[in-house]
């Protein structure tokens, strides 16, 4: 039982955008069901409920292991999901069982974060071996294509029935380990710095790391042929290392040789060559250009208020529930429930750098920087292949991608964000954009 | 830091600044360019399970229906006559989109198209489907003429009613039976789809709207056109066997080497190529270019069919050279723009819109959209007119085009053959020429022309025979007018 005063303001403004994100989910299917070409039926019903009482056992499991934790990210992580499943159900409504036995498991990832990490900064003294793991499950995607050797990045582990992508989880795992480290090397130099150790003449570690980016860049560039990933890693890479070290010379080194490796698989990889040649003109190359002009043409085709929900091309953009889910919502939403999609990203992004700021120690701030990056990146790169800023790369829009591990692993990376949200004291907390809710008031819920 | 921080958080803005921008332009300012795209296949594709009205021709044969059949998918269209009219009416596919009239008046068909949807004040309150439709100008008569005349080459043949820009017939051979493309057997028709749209004869490109070919000595009609404006009717050329090479362009030679001249009567019966050369230097560039304009044959917008789906950009201009202008040198249209020429100056010097649509009708047969006769443009005076329909008719009594005479009916033609680069050649016919009521425009491609001619004979023939078909046929109220 809680009493009203023991309700934090964060979770009386999450329980509230909660509502509205469920509203707006709801509405959607409501305005789809409506339109004469689909055929939702009652049958939906069922499945909108799993998912709203997966949320509020989230929402509850907050409330009871970390009450203090920011009251933002959850509701705009649930209004991305909703609205991806408001569009898987009548795009493709067989992946939606599969879809929340997924989220169901994403959620129980969520909670044992929650609940199972009662101090965040254990985690550093595992990141040794986090480090190991992520390297394994990166590779496994680039060791599957070299087995099989065919086209195409977008490889999943099966097991058994079970596909999954474990890229994503590994470059978790490797913020975490990455984060560690900085947060070491700084101590190290600061300690330098104040006489308390041998100088370490300019500490020739920085290079390792450097090294390292670079090689696991080149390595996703090369062998595997995906840019789009190697996009995230990198923004990843630089935008921790940068706020953490921040040479400029050695930011314009790392840069050089990542593009110097781009050119050098550009010239001796034909799949890249293939890749690049249909970013460049998408009618010469249909076998990754056609799901270009098809996006091109079903964004044209929504305008800028969209076809409205249920009137769109559905599926006739291949991968239009996971790589290309962006396309469908922005041809029923149109350019302003596109930019409404791309403004979440955003917000998620701004308010978890800022945690970043307040973070007690350096290790929890780098991770919510990587995590942040994490998000803004992987939300970036799929939507930039749609519009042609990025070579044609098949990789899931966090939270709205019909894409189980993925989804996975963005509740879980969420999870982190809200546990390094609670340490911070929540008068200190800046991030708080709606008035605050007395103690008094009838909050309960 | 914290200050390397906001420069973090500057980067995402600026790259997110970036998607916002190309959403904008995909989404808003090239929006409506996109949705025209001739490859954008999304709208027709959206439409291929929804009721679809039927395309019928002028005199109402049904070229294109829906009908129900079981199965998950519950209707199927269908084309009865197959490849007779698949260049024009075109296809829907499941996947592959469409083309044709298909899809130009996709709106209509599928009931889009407000005027379609809401015919009376109740629909405003019932969403039920309502489609339009499509009504033909081409005649069924006019085609199967055309076919039997056609068959065995390879080429294009367009019919026009001059007086009002009606297109009765338009058939081309290679084409494709459009059955094969709406099939609801989708792997059978990918296979389908993508060995005709791989083949190098391109079957899905209607070559009547859509393919430019050089048109040589046709052009001199323009030149005479010009020349008589300019008062140079009776400007008399001396007898000469070519006219001389300038910078960059050949030496124009006559076929056969023989010497030629006189006024444009005589250089029109003798196919001068030499005399033609000179008039066009006295005529001058500017003058020229003028009368060409004024046909409608430059720019980068040919002359379509009234809503036709816009084709690939290609100017057309006339070469620097007059003297090499003014014999066609370079100069490439369409069979349909070389109808719509003759058609023009049959017509009294006035330019009409070609239509291969006439009307579109509602559910109960009442008139939604009446494509009307419509003047584009007043190319030249009549009496310029009436001087080269003149010029015509005295080619078919002495001319190149003397076999197409027939006993009863006066005849105007003209014929271009020998090009340097290619195996083609053009015959347009004009019946009758006091006041023409068809215009006959062949281009005959990939025929054996080693013997020119017997493909002269060959081409003769075939224009005769649909021209005397078509005056024979018994439908003279049909098309407007």
């Amino acid at each position: 039982m809680w009493t009203v005063a023991e309700v934090n303001h964060q979770r009386i403004v999450e329980l509230t955008l909660l509502l509205l994100a469920a509203f707006i989910t709801l509405t959607t299917v409501a305005v789809a069901a409506v339109a004469e070409t689909t055929d939702i039926d009652w049958v939906a019903i069922p499945y909108l409920a799993v998912l709203l009482l997966l949320w509020t056992v989230s929402h509850l499991s907050l409330r009871k292991w970390a009450p203090t934790a920011n009251g933002l990210l959850f509701p705009i992580s649930a209004l991305l999901q909703g609205i991806g499943v408001a569009f898987v159900l009548r795009i493709n409504p067989e992946l939606l069982t599969g879809h929340l036995i997924w989220s169901a498991f994403a959620t129980c990832g969520f909670i044992t974060v929650i609940a199972g990490i009662s101090d965040l900064n254990r985690l550093q003294k595992f990141q040794k071996s986090l480090g190991l793991a992520g390297l394994v499950l990166i590779s496994i995607p680039v060791v599957m294509k070299l087995i099989d050797g065919g086209i195409g990045s977008y490889r999943s582990l099966r097991i058994g029935s079970v596909a999954t992508h474990p890229g994503q989880l590994g470059t978790l795992c490797l913020i975490i380990f990455f984060a560690g480290w900085l947060a070491t090397y700084r101590s190290r130099n600061t300690a330098e710095h104040l006489g308390q150790t041998e100088p370490l003449e300019g500490d020739p570690s920085r290079f390792i790391s450097l090294i390292g980016a670079w090689l696991l860049t080149s390595i996703t560039v090369i062998f595997q042929s995906d840019v789009s990933s190697a996009f995230v890693l990198v923004a990843i890479f630089l935008s921790m290392w940068w706020v953490a070290v921040g040479r400029p010379l050695d930011l314009a080194i790392f840069l050089a040789a990542t593009i110097g490796s781009v050119l050098l698989a550009l010239t001796s990889v034909p799949e890249l060559q293939d890749r690049f040649a249909a970013w460049t003109d998408p009618w010469s190359n249909p076998q990754f250009g056609e799901v270009i002009n098809r996006s091109t043409f079903a964004l044209a085709g929504g305008g800028l208020t969209g076809t409205g929900p249920g009137e769109g091309s559905a599926d006739w953009v291949v991968g239009a529930t996971d790589q290309f889910a962006f396309i469908p919502i922005a041809e029923e939403l149109g350019f302003i429930g596109a930019s409404a999609i791309l403004s979440s990203f955003l917000l998620l992004t701004g308010v978890a750098l800022r945690l970043s700021t307040i973070a007690r120690r350096e290790f929890e701030g780098l991770s919510a920087i990587g995590i942040a990056i994490f998000f803004a990146s992987q939300a970036w790169a799929p939507i930039a292949v749609a519009l042609r800023l990025l070579p044609p790369n098949d990789i899931s829009l966090p939270f709205i991608s019909s894409n189980g591990s993925a989804l996975f692993t963005c509740s879980v990376a969420l999870a982190l964000l809200l546990k390094i949200s609670e340490t911070v004291s929540p008068k200190a907390d800046p991030t708080e954009i709606l008035p605050r809710v007395t103690s008094e008031s009838e909050g309960t819920p | 830091m914290s200050r390397r921080l906001v420069h973090v958080g500057i980067a995402f803005l600026v790259i997110y600044g970036l998607l916002f921008f190309r959403l904008e332009m995909v989404q808003v300012v090239n929006a409506k360019n996109l949705r025209n795209h001739p490859q954008n296949t999304r709208e027709i594709m959206l439409d291929f399970d929804a009721p679809r009205g039927l395309i019928q021709t002028a005199d109402g044969e049904i070229v294109a229906q829906t009908v129900a059949i079981s199965g998950p998918r519950n209707r199927l269209r269908q084309y009865p006559y197959g490849s007779l009219y698949s260049q024009v009416v075109g296809f829907i596919s499941a996947e592959h989109g469409g083309s044709g009239i298909e899809r130009s008046h996709n709106g209509f068909l599928a009931g889009s198209d407000l005027s379609v949807r809401i015919q009376d004040s109740r629909d405003l309150f019932v969403d039920q489907a309502r489609t339009g439709q499509v009504e033909l100008s081409l005649r069924h008569d006019v085609q199967l003429v055309t076919r039997a005349a056609m068959a065995g080459h390879r080429g294009t043949v367009v019919v026009v009613e001059p007086n009002s820009g009606s297109v009765w017939g338009m058939w081309s051979n290679p084409n494709f039976d459009p059955n094969h493309l709406s099939s609801h057997d989708l792997s059978a028709a990918a296979i389908d789809f993508n060995a005709l749209n791989t083949d190098v004869a391109q079957p899905l490109t209607n070559r009547a709207e859509y393919q430019s070919v050089e048109i040589g000595s046709l052009f001199t009609i323009v030149t005479a056109a010009a020349a008589i404006e300019n008062n140079l009717s009776d400007f008399n050329v001396p007898a000469t066997s070519s006219f001389p090479a300038r910078s960059n362009f050949p030496i124009i030679t006559n076929s056969d080497e023989n010497e030629c001249g006189g006024t444009i009567k005589s250089l029109m019966i003798s196919s001068c190529r030499s005399g033609w050369a000179t008039i066009g230097a006295e005529i001058g560039h500017g003058p020229l270019e003028a009368v060409t304009k004024r046909f409608g044959l430059l720019g980068d917008d040919p002359v379509r069919s009234e809503n036709a789906l816009p084709g690939t950009v290609r100017a057309t201009g006339l070469v620097s050279s007059v003297p090499h202008a003014a014999v066609g040198t370079s100069m490439k249209l369409t069979p349909l723009q070389v109808a719509n020429l003759f058609a023009t100056i049959s017509n009294g010097g006035s330019q009409m819109q070609p239509r291969l649509v006439n009307r579109v009708r509602a559910h109960d047969g009442s008139v939604i959209h009446n494509f009307g006769p419509r003047v584009v443009n007043q190319s030249v005076s009549k009496e310029t007119a009436a001087e080269l329909l003149g010029l015509l008719s005295e080619n078919v009594k002495n001319g190149n085009a003397a076999g197409l005479e027939l006993s009863d009916v006066s005849m105007g033609g003209l014929l271009a053959s020998s090009f340097s680069e290619s195996n083609h050649l053009w015959m347009v016919a004009l019946a009758p020429v006091t006041r023409p009521e068809v215009i006959v425009a062949v281009l005959l491609e990939g025929d054996d022309f080693d013997d020119r001619q017997a493909a002269e004979a060959s081409i003769t023939g075939i224009s005769r025979r649909i021209t005397e078909a078509v005056l024979r046929l018994p439908s003279p109220t049909l098309g407007g007018s």
